[in-house]
């Protein structure tokens, strides 16, 4: 394993945050300054709202806002993810139709709804429409004094029933180590539409998880992704016992697959230096 | 050079780990160029004796001395636990301790994991008290599925300030209270690197002067070790503190 090989080559993390305004710019200069060291080129961020609670619809535009913000401000290397309560109906529509137009490539979704839930079948149909990724936070939390924090938080066997509703939706299953038994929630994704990925985020560094991803759902389904454990996750895939060429499917070309399914591209060049 | 002070052999009951034999754990080792590892048997934090444990893991790593370094496994809520560790110290040539707590069932700042520190100390040997060994987010039906309080701990080397103590797998290192105690700062405890982020972690310990307290683990086979790696290919600091970070700080604590 060379570790100094492995940061210089370019990885999107499609997994971030940035805090809402007036903090975002601080907010974004300092993740670029945790992914710079490592190699992080592009990063795509969202500003969620934890807990279960349903926000005001105020609220969850003001943290789309800081993320729009963070965006313009470093262009070169943020993009957003819309942030919205499906419940929300309409108005949740026309917040992710108004932060897209404002240039962000996706949806992020927290835990106020399972994934399958009706509420979200909007949400999930236009997805579909527009070719964009839906980032949900998610895990198969153990612990009853975990659950109960998070009642509604969406696992794998969620990811599958909403993606036999939405086969075409770009789906990301959100931390692999983001808490929870990972091997649980990977495997119950097995029969899922293969729109569904998964990232590697989160602060669980279990030996084994990246192959264990790659082998119950195949290498072009796993993304590479940070949310906050930056040098701890770039670690996990350096370290994972893949080749080179499915390392660079996981820090990029599964991610620039995913923009171009939408017509975007990616900020900066790959390892080659190609750019798409 | 880098020597891991957070190593283990053995069998995790709750998921299948690889690379946990002395065998495939050296390979281990050679493929992320670390050259000595202290480990213990990961299922003694389950045994109530846990001496005959302790003699495997000597019998299991003969083969393989130049590399790994053994750790006794106490636990001292167990008739004659100071039998042990005299054995482990001066029979088995074990160089340090682990305390399981949170396993083992007792108050790690209480008066019996005093006396198991004074025990230690008067033989000059570091105790290790992994902040945890699983992600309790994760943790089976069996397992308790608690942390190690740093504020106990904190309160155990004010008791006995000669002890030395390191926490593995911990997070949030500026923030503990073994730093945030300022009368424990020039104490003899340390931090590893297996689990902490390096941005808004580990560097703010290093920017407030805190590097002297640092060592490196990974926790392999739990953890890949690679990440542990990438931290410390990161860090800013100097080429002389990364090295103290490296292997000095593990050779001073196990007395090498």
């Amino acid at each position: 394993m060379d570790i100094r090989v492995g940061l210089n080559r370019p990885k999107i993390d499609v997994h971030c945050h940035v805090a809402t305004q007036p903090n975002s710019d601080a907010s974004a200069d300092s993740l670029i300054a945790s992914g710079d060291p490592v190699g992080v080129t592009e990063y795509w961020c969202s500003r969620p709202i934890g807990g279960g609670r349903i926000a005001s619809v105020d609220e969850v535009r003001n943290c789309n806002d800081g993320v729009l913000r963070a965006a313009e401000y470093r262009p070169d290397h943020i993009r957003g993810l819309c942030y919205v309560i499906p419940g929300y109906g309409r108005e949740a529509i026309a917040e992710i139709e108004r932060c897209l137009d404002a240039g962000m490539v996706g949806i992020k979704l927290y835990n106020q709804y399972k994934l399958w839930d009706p509420a979200v079948w909007p949400v999930l149909q236009l997805a579909a429409e527009r070719r964009i990724p839906v980032l949900e936070h998610a895990g198969y939390l153990t612990g009853r004094e975990h659950l109960d924090k998070q009642p509604l938080i969406s696992h794998g066997e969620d990811f599958t029933k909403a993606s036999e509703k939405f086969p075409e939706t770009l789906f990301i299953h959100a931390h692999i180590g983001g808490g929870g038994d990972w091997e649980w929630t990977v495997r119950a994704m097995r029969n899922a539409s293969p729109n569904v990925y998964i990232d590697t985020s989160g602060s669980n560094l279990d030996d084994g998880q990246i192959e264990f991803a790659v082998a119950e759902l195949g290498v072009d389904r796993v993304l590479f992704g940070s949310d906050g454990t930056m040098a701890g996750c770039i670690g996990k895939v350096l370290d994972a016992k893949l080749t080179d060429e499915e390392k660079e499917r996981i820090f990029w070309d599964n991610a620039e697959y995913i923009l171009a399914q939408q017509g975007a591209k990616t900020l900066h060049a790959n390892s080659e230096g190609v750019a798409s | 050079m880098i020597i891991d002070i957070n190593a283990w052999l053995g069998v995790w009951p709750f998921r299948a780990l690889r690379d946990n034999t002395p065998e495939m754990l050296a390979a281990r080792l050679d493929s992320c160029g670390i050259q000595k590892a202290a480990v213990s048997p990961i299922e003694a934090v389950f045994h109530r004796n846990v001496q005959l444990a302790n003699e495997k893991l000597v019998e299991d790593i003969e083969p393989f001395s130049d590399r790994f370094i053994p750790l006794a496994t106490l636990n001292p809520t167990y008739t004659h636990w100071e039998d042990d560790l005299k054995a482990c110290h001066e029979d088995l040539n074990m160089k340090g301790v682990r305390l399981f707590p949170q396993y083992q069932n007792f108050p790690i700042d209480g008066p019996l994991a005093q006396s198991v520190a004074k025990a230690c100390a008067e033989r000059n040997l570091p105790i290790f008290i992994p902040h945890r060994l699983e992600d309790v987010r994760e943790r089976h039906w069996m397992d308790p599925g608690n942390v190690v309080d740093v504020a106990a701990i904190a309160n155990l080397l004010a008791a006995v300030p000669e002890a030395t103590i390191t926490i593995p797998n911990l997070r949030g290192m500026a923030s503990c209270a073994l730093w945030q105690r300022e009368d424990l700062r020039d104490k003899s405890w340390y931090l590893d690197l297996s689990l902490a982020e390096v941005h808004r972690d580990v560097e703010v310990l290093v920017e407030q002067g805190g590097a002297n307290h640092l060592v490196f683990g990974s926790h392999v086979p739990f953890s890949y070790p690679g990440s542990a790696l990438v931290k410390r290919a990161i860090l800013k600091v100097d080429k002389d503190t990364l090295e103290n970070i490296s292997y000095r700080h593990a050779k001073k604590i196990l007395g090498l």
